[in-house]
Formats: structure tokens, sequence, C-alpha cells
């Protein structure tokens, strides 16, 4: 019997836009603050614009569009002089509110001698710069939420990466939906998934449990993964916040770990995560640091087998998806909210929506999928 | 641009359930007994009893909500796919 031929019988193609041309209106962390606090100019490429960061005298960071208004000249290549940034070619000095405040040979400063200041926050260790293609400061309501552990005696400093990645910054937002690839690309067996959107904060709850058959047999005496809880939530379009707790058989180790991007160009972004590791009742001292650590080694690990899949896949706007997937285009019309003027943002991107996925079917094939692993290592391991 | 995810058409649509408790109208989909997806509106959010009044805060789920949609499945208002 051949198959009736229908409408869905035609071949699916994948579509895709062109890249936006705009960069997503939000707070964007730009790495702790520490690295740019030593009295030096940083450069950073971000928004397709280069700036500049320094530390002014008066300890504040301050922001601006690299460029000298006067010739041209690099501000990142000058030098801070009080609290001002001096350009290497003609010495100008700007200041962080993006004012001339001196030019040392002229009697005078010009009438528009103003460039572009970027609104920036120094909050819990990490530098945030407010990006709104309109201009405008940033709203109350989508403020950094304090980050309660950070800077804390009784939790660990900040161990913080960051990675180049040559992609457009979409493809790590979708990962909030992306049930799946978090047992095929990451190694880790999602039990529970569901998401929430509501207004600029996008959550995904995952819990988890390990897999015997990629972790390596646990030697006597260190405590058992159970599994862990995951509570990870976009605050604007760029900023992630996990609340990560893994149960070992005993004690749980409680964790907050930050993912987050800034732009550098339509098709590339620097990629950042850095965690912090509560101490505690078996945690104590250098134990929380080496773990600390080691969390942050495994996920550099985890986006590194992210950027593997990103740097060879297609951008596409229309994914074809199974039941068993999460929200993407539910994900996708909330972080357009960013992408749009604050007063073109609909009820429909910013109104709260739910998805709990059905996990049962998962569970079941990765189950089976772990169980034949480890047969199949028995055997191998056994014919040795 | 916002498009529409497929499954809406070629599978269950999403269909109102009233709450319970303050009788708030969202609209819900099934995919199977243990899949649930639940879209608000303004209004809903302003007349649910349980949601934390302050902006950005977690809030997984509402309880009386998660009640309201399972009973409007077991009596059939809300359609629930055979697996």
């Amino acid at each position: 019997m051949s198959p009736t031929r229908s409408d869905h019988d035609t071949v699916r193609t994948i579509e895709a836009q062109e890249l936006p041309t705009r960069f997503a209106r939000g707070w964007h962390c730009l790495g702790l603050s520490e690295r740019f606090g030593d009295g030096r100019p940083h450069k950073v490429r971000a928004f397709g614009r280069d700036l500049v960061v320094f530390r002014g005298g008066d300890g504040n960071l301050n922001v601006l569009d690299a460029h000298c208004r006067h010739m041209g000249g690099n501000l990142a290549e000058g030098t801070v002089k009080g609290n001002e940034i001096a350009c290497p070619f003609h010495d100008w000095r700007w200041g962080g509110d993006g004012r001339c405040k001196q030019i040392p040979y002229s009697r005078r400063v010009p009438l528009r001698a103003r460039t572009a200041a970027w609104t920036a926050l120094d909050q819990d260790g990490l530098l945030f710069v407010w990006n709104d293609p309109e201009g405008k400061p940033p709203p109350e309501e989508v403020a950094i939420p304090r980050i309660e552990g950070a800077g804390r005696e009784d939790w660990t400093g900040w161990y913080w990466n960051e990675l180049v990645v040559d992609a457009n910054c979409r493809e790590v937002v979708d990962n909030v939906v992306d049930m799946a690839h978090f047992f095929y690309v990451h190694y880790s067996f999602p039990t529970y998934f569901k998401n929430v959107f509501e207004g600029h904060v996008a959550t995904q709850y995952m819990n988890g449990v390990g897999r015997e058959d990629v972790q390596p047999p646990s030697t006597s005496g260190s405590p058992k993964m159970l599994g862990n809880t995951s509570v990870a939530s976009y605050y604007g379009p760029s900023f992630m916040v996990d609340d990560l707790t893994y149960h070992y058989e005993g004690m749980d180790v409680e964790s907050v770990l930050i993912n987050c991007h800034y732009p550098v160009d339509a098709d590339r972004f620097v990629l950042q995560y850095g965690v912090i590791v509560r101490r505690g009742e078996g945690l104590e001292g250098e134990a929380a640091d080496e773990t600390a650590a080691q969390m942050a080694g495994y996920i550099a690990k985890g986006f590194e087998q992210d950027i593997e899949i990103w740097q060879s896949k297609a951008r596409i706007d229309n994914p074809l998806l199974c039941e068993e997937d999460g929200p993407v285009y539910q994900l996708r019309r909330w972080y357009e909210q960013f992408y749009v003027d604050a007063d073109e943002v609909t009820p429909e991107m910013v109104d709260r929506f739910e998805f709990e996925l059905d996990t049962t079917r998962p569970v079941e094939a990765w189950r089976a999928e772990v169980e034949s692993n480890l047969a199949q290592r028995a055997a191998e391991s056994g014919t040795v | 641009m916002v498009r529409t995810d497929e499954r809406l058409i070629d599978g269950a649509p999403m269909q109102p359930v009233r709450c319970l408790r303050c009788s708030a109208t969202v609209q819900a989909r099934k995919a199977s007994w243990q899949q649930t997806s639940l879209q608000w509106n303004a209004e809903a959010a302003g007349a649910c009893e349980e949601r934390p009044a302050e902006r950005g805060e977690r809030f997984e789920a509402c309880g009386a909500l998660r009640d309201s949609v399972r009973a409007a499945a077991v009596e059939g208002s809300l359609e629930v796919p055979e697996a």
C-alpha cells in the first residue's frame, strides 16, 4: 500500500531570516568587575561597536564608546588620568558621563563634546552594561536581582570564565527550553522539566539524576551523586541565574551558576559563566573551592559541547518539534520583546506562559539507553 | 517575527479553562496526561490569588489552577489526546 500524498508529504524546508540588525535591549554582564578595576582602560567589543571600560580615581567603573569624538583615537589605548580617560592621540579627557572635561592644550572644550556613555552597574562582583537601541535609561523593574551568596564568607568567590562563540546569541538562549539536548549533548538525565515565561523573566525548572554510563565508577569513600535540582532564570535577554543543588548521599551542595553573554556582532557573542558554592558541613574551607573549581570545569566542558553543535548547525526559525520538545516558539516570542522598541512590546510577548513537559517517554527511552551502554561497557571490559 | 507553534495546529489546540478558585480564564492545552501548556493573560494574572505580588519573583505554578486543569481534563471539557 502506498501512502497517500498530502501536504504533509512535502519536503520540510529550513527557514531563517537575516540576522537581527539590532542588539537586545537589556542589561548585559561584561564579566567580573575586578578584571576592569586596575586603573587601566579595557577594550571591549560589544553590540557591534568598540567600548572602553575603566575605573576612575573615584572608584567608579565607566563604559564609553572607545573612539574619541575629536579625531577618532581609541580611548582603550589611552590612559586613566584622575576620573577621566585620556585619549592617546591628543590627550582629550573624557569623563564617565560621556562629557569631555578638559583639553589640556585648549582654552575651552568645544560645544557638542559629548560621547556615548553606557549606563553601568557594578553589583555582586560583576560589571553590567545597559543596552537600549532607543537610548532610554533602564527601567527599575528589569533590574538584575542581587545574588544572595555573592561576596559572602559562607560562599566561595566566583569561578568565572568566558568563551567567544561564532554564532548568533539566540542559540544559547534556545537552551532554556531544550530538554532533550541535555541528555544527548551534555550527558545529563533530566526527569522533570518545566518552563515559565513572564514579563522579562524566562525560567527553566529542571530536576535530573546522575548517569551511571558516563560517570567513572565512584571511588570508595566519595559520596554517590543522586541527582540535581536546578531553577534557572533569564532576567532579560542575556543574564541567567541558576540556583543549582547537587544531591549526594547524605548531603546537598548548593551553588549559584551564572550563564550570561553579550553580543560582539550579529554573528558572534561572548559566552560567560561563573559559579559560587556554599560552604557548609562536609564542604568547609578549600573543599568548597575545589568543588566550585571542579564545577566550573564541568560547565566549561558543557559549553564546549554546545559550541561544537552551534558551529555546524543551521540557524532555524521554524524548528520542527515533537510533543516531547519544549516551547521553542513561545520562548522566541518572549525573546522578541528585547528586539522591538519598548512601546512595541505586545502582551503575548510578556504574558505568563507555562509549559510542563511530559518526561515519561524520554525517561523510558533514556533509561534503556543507559542500561544498554552499561551492558556494552560490561561486555567490553569482560572480553579484555 | 513571531511564528506559531505548529503543534497547536497539528495536535491538540489551546482551550479555555476557568480557575475554580479565582474564576480567571486561561488557555490550556494537554498533549498528554502529563504535559500541560498554560497561556495566561494580564487579567488572569491579576486575578490569581497565589501569584506573588512582587514582579520577577519566581512562581512555578498556581496550585488552584493546576487542580482546575486536572479537573477539566478528567471531566473531558479539556481534551487529552489518546496516547
